[in-house]
């Protein structure tokens, strides 16, 4: 039976680029800080010389990541309301908490990480080591205790990070997995699926910045480093599998659930199939998990670099897919929405990204990244790449 | 017990006339382009078995709503008699309200910057008038009034007519009843839209 609207009132999408880009960056800040907590919390020995990397990563994107939010309120004057009035049946407002506490923690952890290092460089009159007496705030205690309380400080904040990573991702599933009005999103996989999907574009992500990192801070990319890439990309492996699982599991389910979920999932398998068919799950997913399942593949560094790319580019393409497409479905009238980005949004993505880059450069520049197994002294040659 | 608050649109009598939206507008100084109020027009069914059909659309005022369960400020709130309003001055624009009413019910007032929906023409009930769609309304096709009193029409027109409210599977318990609405007209016809119809 068709219905033919012969006066329809608009409605817009409301939820835009801005929505999606935010929950790509608090995933990839919880993906990589999870994967380089391997070292400190789970005591994975060959992953401590990644903490630094990860950690600083972790905290930029999470600071990046609410100011898409800020700039999508309609009253952004008014955010501080955030904070004065709690609903706890809002998945946003659980949010905002976790907001502020997840990079602090991160925070202290990666002071305690960086302690001593600040103590070793802070002698000298230059931009660094005054920067790095600032950060000390007098604490340049160097004694064997001090330094087992950096350790024991270290691993409990980056314990309590992990649960507080999981969480400021998955209250972002929560977001849209309990909203009931729209069969796409309303499903109890959603936190894992976005977790999971978060898991593979962080450490995506986090294999890239690796290697500027230690191109542009060492010079070269050193051979304990070159040995961990394997290990990194055979986790992503199985992320994508898991990932990949868990996507196939919500089809399949939406497809045999109500008459809007079989509409969505027809939709998503015809109407929206080059983005999600072609970009988000065969470009982003198949392709780099068959480049990852070959161990020779695994060894190449730049197999491994076009399997980032593309798993970084696949989960944007899914929070795209996900929370745009997710709105173009109608829910009263006969018309499918439409969304054409705003140029406002536009740049304000680039702007963020732009600045986000900045910022992380920055700091992988100026802050001592010496690592075990790669002790580095801080001279002026070694960090030239970056510095200006 | 309380006052409950709700509609009846009987589309027996509704004749398309726009009047109710238009005195929204006027009434509540909608602005352009946005409405707390509008009446869709559609036809159903394949020629020569065709049905015309109107529907006049509001906010509901669930007794559940999505709406308010989401907003992370708790800017839109619910009166006891049922009439779900929002607060300007706290709404922060986040737009959650909007992504998660099953009704498109919601939109952002572009002038006041603030999410906005129908209310009842609260400012009217409490000086004790109709609201004013129901007010304008030039066929008596809307009623509105308390369910919870049996002396009230609507009451009497939930009680002894055939009612339906649209997307009853959600958990939201619209406040909206429709006298002779057809269910395929109160949603989407999705696989019509989407395709996949087998
Ligand atoms: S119709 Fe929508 S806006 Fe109105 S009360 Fe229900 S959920 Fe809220
Ligand atoms: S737009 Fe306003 S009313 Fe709606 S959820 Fe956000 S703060 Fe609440």
């Amino acid at each position: 039976m068709t219905t033919v609207h012969l006066f329809n009132t608009n409605h817009e999408i409301y939820w835009g680029l801005l929505i999606a880009v935010y929950f790509y960056y608090t995933g990839m800040s919880a993906g990589s800080f999870i994967l380089t907590s391997l070292g400190t919390v789970f005591g994975i020995e060959k992953y401590k010389k990644v903490s630094k990397v990860g950690v600083l990563m972790a905290i930029v994107l999470l600071l990046f990541a609410p100011l898409h939010l800020l700039f999508d309120l309609e009253q952004p004057s008014r955010a501080l309301n955030l904070f004065l009035h709690v609903n706890p049946s809002s998945a946003m407002s659980w949010g905002v908490y976790l907001l502020v506490l997840y990079p602090i923690c991160l925070l202290i952890y990666a002071w305690y990480m960086f302690r001593q290092d600040f103590v070793n460089n802070m002698n000298g009159s230059g931009f660094k080591a005054g920067l790095y007496r600032f950060l000390l705030f007098g604490k340049t205690d160097m004694s064997a205790a001090a330094k087992e309380n950096d350790k024991k400080k270290s691993k409990f904040f980056g314990t309590l990070g992990v649960p507080l990573a999981l969480a400021v991702h998955g209250y972002t599933g929560f977001i849209l997995g309990n909203v009931q009005a729209r069969a796409i999103w309303h499903t109890p996989l959603m936190p894992i699926i976005f977790l999971m999907s978060a898991m593979v574009s962080g450490t995506g992500l986090f294999i890239i910045v690796l290697l500027l990192v230690e191109k542009f801070k060492f010079g070269k990319v050193s051979d304990d480093i070159k040995s961990l890439i394997p290990d990194i990309a055979n986790l992503m492996k199985w992320f994508i599998v898991i990932d990949g699982a868990l996507m196939i599991i919500y089809f399949i389910v939406l497809w045999y659930s109500s008459e809007a979920g079989y509409a969505a999932a027809y939709y998503l398998l015809h109407g929206d199939a080059w983005s999600f068919l072609g970009l988000e799950n065969g470009l982003g997913m198949l392709l780099p998990l068959l480049i990852l399942l070959s161990k020779k593949a695994r060894q190449s560094i730049p197999a491994v670099v076009v399997a980032s790319v593309l798993t970084i580019i696949g989960v944007l393409a899914m929070r795209i897919n996900l929370v745009i497409g997710g709105q173009e479905l109608p829910l009263t009238g006969s018309k499918m929405l439409e969304y054409v980005v705003s140029g406002h949004d536009l740049t304000i993505v680039i702007g963020l990204a732009v600045a986000t880059t900045v910022v992380l450069s920055f700091l992988y520049a100026v802050l001592p990244m010496n690592r075990p197994g790669a002790q580095v002294k801080l001279t002026s040659q070694a960090t030239k790449g970056v510095a200006q | 017990m309380g006052k409950r608050y709700a509609m009846v649109i009987d589309l027996r009598k509704c004749v398309g006339c726009h009047a109710c939206q238009v005195a929204c507008k006027s009434e509540n100084n909608v602005p352009l382009g946005v409405f707390r109020n509008w009446v869709d027009e559609l036809e159903t069914g394949k020629f020569p078995t065709v049905s015309r059909q109107r529907l006049p659309r509001l906010c509901n005022h669930c007794k559940n709503p999505s709406c308010l369960n989401v907003c992370p400020v708790k800017a839109t709130y619910q009166l006891e008699d049922g009439t779900v309003l929002i607060d300007y001055d706290r709404c922060i624009g986040c737009k959650y309200c909007i992504a998660a009413c099953p009704y498109d019910a919601r939109f952002i007032n572009p002038v006041r910057k603030t999410a906005e929906k129908c209310t009842y023409c609260h400012e009217r009930l409490e000086a004790g008038l109709q609201p004013a769609c129901v007010n304008t309304c030039i066929s008596g096709a809307r009623v509105f009034g308390d369910l919870n009193d049996p002396t009230s029409e609507v009451f009497k027109l939930v009680a002894t007519q055939p009612v339906n409210v649209s997307k009853p599977e959600t958990n939201n318990r619209p406040q909206t009843y429709y006298i002779g609405a057809d269910d395929k007209a109160l949603r989407p016809n999705l696989l019509n839209i989407v395709g996949g119809e087998k």
